[in-house]
């Protein structure tokens, strides 16, 4: 296992590599910033100058090295808009998104297993019809709608909870039940897609025969068939969500790093973006990692390291 | 699938692993910050559209920066009454023209800045050196002074003079744009927090979610009625209404009409007027019968009724009421459907390609529905009998389009473009918009810009009776914009508080303006 | 995301004695009993009655109503739905610039099936072909393309739309390249993972012993096994492919007007959403219905193309022990 581990972080390095050269070089077919810094009425001195402080003049071979360069002494720019440290500033914003995501996915797969396992009793069955609509629905509500009637209800007419912000823990409410609607609403699917099949295999029938209850035979036997491909999913769906929080964080005012990237995107602000999208690859490549070792440990089957049988 | 003694507890041990981690780590950090629910009755809380990039000083005409710092953390020497229109004192108590070119100003004596330094000429004069003089970029120097140097001399503690090159007999008030900072401010680096001599000093700014500020005991004017202002920001109107009509905030700015803020919302000019700018160099807005024709095609009441709720005026020119040269003979371009026809076939006749495109150049989010108003603007142009293409684009990309130098080979393109004179004086928007070299005018004649060029040297009424002409002459002669609405803010406030908004709240939140309600 | 496993349980794996084509050729054989399956449930006959009204309404709706659909009057705006007193055209009221909502509905379901539909498609195509590749030779062939889809997978798709705005013009096929290019890894990584798990077993190893190069086993064993996981995947997908068109419309970076789909009309409706409900929940139902319904619709087919499982189908409602009609059973 270690020396797979290694491996894998080893042979991440150059994808990662290839992400940021990417980002570097998208963005900069965006367009100069300058006008965005300057006011409107700049002279074109003004701009040469703007350009030329920021290297923006220099080819694009140059930026990149003196880029690389500067990464290496862990010197990752300054940030056009604020003129922080564009590391410092993704850095910051990094754990608020990712513990949205965790807490997300945590209760995700939770209620996930519940309602999958109960549709899959009797499928076809009123519960599972039911549970697969809710679900379904659940999946296909788009977020940012969702949310602002979240806010509308639950903040303005009922007034339990805050519209928006971070302050106390009920301010996590509105946004958790927003991300949480797309991955309950798949992995409830799944959950009860592997489900079904496992409770029609012979062992639990004859475990059934032998008199185990629903209840039993669900946690007891069928359980672990269903937990393989849902944590697979579950990851993947982790991986979306933090890449994917933007429109939840620009909406609830959550200053994590998906609204960090976005506003950078739109203002242009390279060194910011080149950080944020590094640490999120960062953590998305070690995700991949963690959610391909612990299916190998759940599921000996497609296990990366052993040799074709 | 063989063994299946022990399953469960593995299968539950990832989420349950998972879940003790996520709750350890949500303890801390970001649901760390207290509990904002029930502020304290001495603070104001304040949600704006968006977080401050800074707030440098030398930005604050930048509209997110100033409205944080400018008046409660920094304070000008001159300031313009908004409302009024004229100049007040502030750290200047007086100021007059010395001669053609110098002005010479007396300062408050008895201020301090924040930081305990006494307020005094060399801090005038390092404060304009800073802002005008310097390599740092700021944002103001390009805005108000251009590529002009100024002279500054301290004479002695409360006397400074200003030198310019030309003439210039709106110098006190571009002044006014400037705020003062003490001599120990950077000069080679942006400050993001600075120090000032206003009302309130920076408390604090947990990044992405709040500046807090609270009131300083040595300020040299009265004491403010808040202790503290608290600002956070949402992106999306719809939730900042929401925050004040659930008492989560008490000041919400930028509101749209369809927000239901309902009484809390509180109307007021904002000074911004909407027009489509049209490219003369391109067939076939560059006849000018065109041009006319789209004047004509757009139903401004209809807009202004339907979509804003009759709260906009019907513009006829780029700047309303209240600035300096502002034509009140002037009224807007009736709409006439069938005249606008008419000068389409006109033109047509004379060998003009009306079919060829005109794309409809328009920022997306720029202000409210404004992507319903271009899409009734290209429908009436069609109506007309034009080719219309509406683009939406991103900030970014619109600003391509806006500003010189203009993106080439797009053919005839009208813009929505949407002004905002922070200053009160014609020129700031006659310069950029008019002249044929302006950052923002596709064109101008040789007449109109020898016009342009005595009223930007003029002073007192001859000023204002030279800029209303250019006003009347840019519809009867040029005709580079069709200009649709004067726009109306909207604020929302909470029952507990009492403020009356100005044509400047949203470049400028005086909280010493603000008190509590009974 | 990934159902990579997902449906691997669900769907049945042939035993190593079974040829995996019979499964393709159950689902040919019995068409005819397949569309009176369909009949017999419902829920399924409702969804594909459902979905083909959609593909009908996407097909010739536009040509019918394009114009009513830019019909614009300032002074009707925003009338309420569910009353004939306007015209049938406003039965479902207007909008805020005083077009029929019908209409518009009807002609944004083109534009959004035209970018649901080849985004899926695109996406399904490329990524799974590779996919199914990779699994099957592994090693380096695996490795490298599973890096790549890291890659794409940590990419800002955010960021891509903007270049794809910046540098071309905002066009319906613009955004569905953005969107199958990000969602080619999904499949990818699935692909991969069932052909990895296939290629070990007997009847994929007795082919090659037969001598059957690599490109042929895998179209006629491979493929056709690993075809319903990422057919339910792709289902899924198109709904995931929608909602992420209307955020990319929501964050200003879609489908610009005029063109119009549900996903901007859902977005563009949202501040409307106190004052005008239906401007933005109509085409959210447009979207959650149409989504549901391939859902169903894909789930019932799996269901029915399998063997194994078909006679669930042929249940009587109430729960039952399992008694299989005889000719149903039969693949």
């Amino acid at each position: 296992m270690l020396i797979y581990l290694r491996k894998r972080i080893v042979s991440s390095a150059l994808p990662l590599v290839v992400v940021i050269v990417g980002v570097f070089a998208l963005a900069r077919m965006t367009g100069n910033p300058a006008s965005l810094y300057l006011p409107l009425n700049a002279t074109q001195q003004m701009r040469d100058d703007f350009t030329a402080r920021n290297g923006l003049d220099q080819p694009l071979l140059v930026q990149m090295a003196d880029y690389f360069g500067g990464v290496l002494r862990l010197d990752f720019g300054q940030s056009l808009r604020t003129g922080q440290d564009a590391a410092a500033m993704a850095l910051r914003a990094f754990p608020a998104t990712l513990q949205l995501a965790a807490t997300t996915m945590v209760l995700a797969v939770l209620l996930a297993l519940v309602v999958g396992c109960w549709a899959a009793l009797k499928p076809n069955g009123v519960a599972d019809r039911i549970s697969s609509f809710i679900s379904m629905a659940a999946a296909s509500i788009p977020d940012f709608w969702l949310a602002i009637v979240g806010i509308w209800v639950f903040a303005i007419t009922l007034g339990w909870l805050p519209t928006s912000g971070v302050s106390g823990a009920s301010a996590w409410v509105l946004p958790i039940a927003t991300l949480l609607l797309r991955p309950f609403g798949v992995l409830v699917q799944i959950v009860r897609g592997s489900m079904v099949s496992a409770l029609s295999e012979p062992y639990i029938k004859l475990a059934r025969s032998r008199g185990a209850g629903d209840l039993r035979v669900v946690t007891h036997h069928a359980l672990r068939n269903a937990a393989a491909p849902a944590l697979t999913v579950a990851g993947d769906l982790t991986v979306g969500l933090v890449n994917g929080a933007v429109v939840v964080e620009t909406i609830f005012g959550w200053p994590g790093i998906g609204k960090l990237m976005i506003d950078s995107i739109l203002q242009r602000d390279f060194a910011v973006l080149q950080a944020a999208v590094l640490l999120t690859a960062v953590a998305i490549f070690a995700l991949n990692i963690l959610i391909d070792m612990g299916y190998a440990l759940l599921d000996a089957r497609v296990r990366p390291v052993t040799v074709k049988a | 699938m063989s063994s299946s003694k022990l399953p469960i507890a593995r299968a539950l041990k990832w989420p349950a692993l998972a879940s003790v981690a996520v709750l350890g780590l949500s303890g801390c950090t970001v649901a760390n910050s207290d509990d904002g629910g029930a502020a304290a009755a001495d603070t104001v809380r304040v949600v704006l559209s968006q977080e401050p990039p800074t707030l440098e000083a030398c930005e604050s005409n930048l509209t997110s920066t100033g409205v944080v710092v400018r008046s409660n953390v920094t304070e000008p020497l001159i300031e313009r009454n908004p409302t009024t229109g004229g100049l007040e004192p502030k750290l200047a108590t007086e100021w007059k023209a010395t001669s053609d070119t110098e002005w010479t100003l007396k300062l408050r004596e008895g201020v301090t800045f924040q930081d305990g330094t006494p307020f005094n000429a060399e801090a005038a004069a390092f404060t304009i050196d800073r802002a005008v003089n310097s390599k740092l970029g700021c944002n103001v120097e390009g805005y108000v002074f251009g590529d002009d140097e100024l002279a500054v001399k301290a004479v002695d503690a409360t006397t400074l003079t200003v030198t310019t090159a030309e003439p210039d007999p709106i110098l006190p008030l571009r002044l006014s744009f400037l705020e003062v900072v003490p001599t120990s401010t950077s000069t080679t680096e942006k400050v993001r927090q600075p120090v000032g001599t206003g009302p309130y000093k920076i408390d604090s700014w947990d990044a992405g979610q709040k500046i807090t500020l609270s009131s300083w005991d040595g300020y040299w004017g009265d004491k403010p009625a808040y202790a503290k202002a608290e600002y956070q920001w949402r992106s999306e109107s719809s939730v900042r209404a929401a925050m004040v009509t659930s008492g989560e905030a008490d000041v919400a700015m930028g509101l749209s009409p369809d927000d239901n803020i309902g009484d809390l919302g509180v109307d007021y000019p904002n000074n911004e007027t909407v027009a489509l700018r049209m490219d003369a160099n391109e067939a076939p807005l560059n006849d000018i019968r065109i041009r006319q024709a789209v004047n004509f095609a757009i139903d401004k009441e209809g807009i202004v009724n339907s979509l804003y709720q009759g709260k906009h005026q019907v513009a006829a020119q780029l700047v309303p009421e209240g600035i300096v040269g502002h034509n009140s003979s002037l009224s807007g371009w009736p709409f006439d459907l069938e005249k606008a026809k008419s000068l389409v076939a006109e033109a047509k006749a004379d060998g003009v390609d009306t079919s060829k495109q005109i794309s409809l150049v328009v920022r997306s989010a720029q202000f409210p529905k404004i992507t319903e108003l271009a899409q009734v603007l290209q429908e009436q142009l069609s109506q007309a009998g034009l080719n219309v293409k509406l683009k939406m684009l991103e900030t970014s990309q619109h600003l391509t389009y806006q500003v010189r130098p203009f993106a080439e080979d797009e053919g005839a393109v009208a813009l929505m473009t949407q002004h905002g004179n922070q200053a009160g004086d014609a020129a700031f928007t006659v310069d950029q918009y008019m002249l044929s070299t302006g950052a923002q005018s596709y064109f101008g004649t040789p007449e109109f810009d020898a016009m342009i060029k005595k009223a930007d040297a003029a002073s007192g009424e001859d000023r204002k009776k030279a800029f209303e002409e250019i006003f009347a002459y840019q519809n009867d002669k040029v005709v580079q914009f069709a200009h649709i609405s004067h726009q109306t803010g909207i604020l929302g406030l909470a029952k507990s508080l009492t403020y009356k908004p100005n044509s400047s709240s949203g470049d400028e939140l005086r909280i010493s303006e603000m008190t509590p309600a009974n | 995301m990934t159902t990579s496993m997902t449906d691997s349980a669900a769907v049945p794996q042939p035993d190593a004695q079974q040829p995996p084509t019979k499964n393709t050729a159950a689902g040919k054989g019995g068409n005819p009993g397949l569309f009176r399956l369909l009949l017999k449930d419902r829920f399924a006959a409702a969804s594909a009655l459902v979905l083909v009204a959609v593909g009908l309404t996407a097909l010739v709706g536009p040509a019918l109503m394009g114009d009513l659909a830019t019909k614009q009057n300032l002074l009707f705006a925003n009338k309420a739905p569910f009353t004939m007193a306007h015209g049938w055209e406003y039965f479902l009221g207007s909008d805020s610039l005083g077009r029929s909502m019908l209409a518009r509905l009807v002609v944004a379901s083109r534009t959004t099936l035209s970018v649901a539909l080849p985004a899926v498609a695109v996406a399904l195509v490329i990524g799974s072909l590779w996919g199914v590749w990779a699994g099957y030779h592994r090693g380096w062939r695996e490795n490298v393309s599973m890096r790549i889809a890291d890659v794409i997978m940590s990419f800002p798709s955010l960021l891509l739309a903007v270049v794809v705005l910046y540098v071309f013009s905002p066009s319906a096929a613009n955004i569905v390249l953005i969107l199958a290019l990000t969602r080619i890894p999904i499949y990818l990584r699935t692909g991969r993972a069932e052909s990895a798990e296939l290629q070990s077993r007997t009847f994929v190893d007795a082919a090659r012993t037969f001598g059957a190069k690599p490109n042929a086993i895998i179209v006629r064993h491979v493929i056709p096994v690993v075809l319903p996981t990422l057919l339910t995947l792709a289902t899924l997908e198109f709904c995931y492919v929608m909602l992420a068109e209307s955020s990319l419309s929501f964050l200003g970076i879609g489908i610009q007007p005029p063109d119009v789909s549900w996903g901007l009309m859902v977005s563009q409706g949202r501040q409307y959403l106190q004052t005008a409900w239906w401007l933005s929940i109509f085409p959210g139902v447009a979207i959650v219905v149409t989504t549901i319904a391939a859902n169903v619709l894909a789930a019932w087919l799996r269901i029915a193309t399998d063997p194994a499982q078909r006679w669930r189908l042929a249940l009587p409602r109430k729960r039952l022990i399992v008694r299989i009609p005889a000719k149903e059973a039969q693949p």
